[in-house]
């Protein structure tokens, strides 16, 4: 058995290599796939919870970190599906996705 | 020195204060007779037992969250009319 402390590193490298992906990429699809990688590393962070406490409480069968886990899922499907849509209308209009370079809400 | 480096470093010393507050916790050790919990247990949990438990007014939610995700992502990747 994997103890918690492994899978809170593994979720801990995951969510620092998509914080470096947001903070050094300038391409807006791979800075949408960084924020993807810290949003699955916030779900091995539901379920590793929630198999400890499982564990912690004599195998009481709540298995409330798994179904948070897959209503994370559902809102960053929704996220991405929203957040393509916008950089496809960006692209029509600016031909770039360099997120450098849209700075059109800057003020 | 380089942006890109200097968010490296700043990133990599985020990951090691996360893994060194990780290994410095006392985490009490649970049993390893654990049984995982199966898909049933999770559908039990997500739709509940009875009509008063579980989260089916928030998957419901969430559907419709979808459906708005969907038709607002058709709205903005609609082609424009020149």
């Amino acid at each position: 058995m994997i103890t918690i402390e492994y899978w809170l590193i593994l979720s801990s490298l995951l969510f620092a290599i998509g914080a470096y992906g947001v903070l050094t990429r300038k391409n807006a699809i791979v800075v949408l796939m960084s924020i993807e990688i810290m949003l699955n590393a916030a779900n091995i962070n539901f379920v590793a919870f929630s198999s400890y406490h499982m564990g912690l409480h004599g195998g009481s069968q709540d298995p409330s970190g798994q179904v948070f886990a897959i209503f994370s899922i559902a809102i960053a499907a929704a996220e991405v599906a929203v957040g393509l849509a916008i950089l496809l209308s960006v692209y029509r209009r600016y031909k770039t996705i360099d997120v450098d370079k849209l700075n059109i809400l800057r003020w | 020195m380089r942006p890109g480096v200097t968010r490296g470093i700043a990133i990599l010393a985020l990951a090691l204060i996360f893994v060194g507050v990780m290994m410095s916790v006392h985490w009490p050790q649970v049993g390893q007779d654990q049984l995982a919990p199966t898909t049933e247990d999770v559908a039990k949990t997500l739709f509940g037992e009875d009509n008063s438990s579980g989260y089916g007014l928030v998957m419901f939610l969430i559907g419709l969250l979808l459906l708005v995700a969907l038709l607002g992502g058709v709205f903005l990747a609609k082609e424009e009319k020149e």
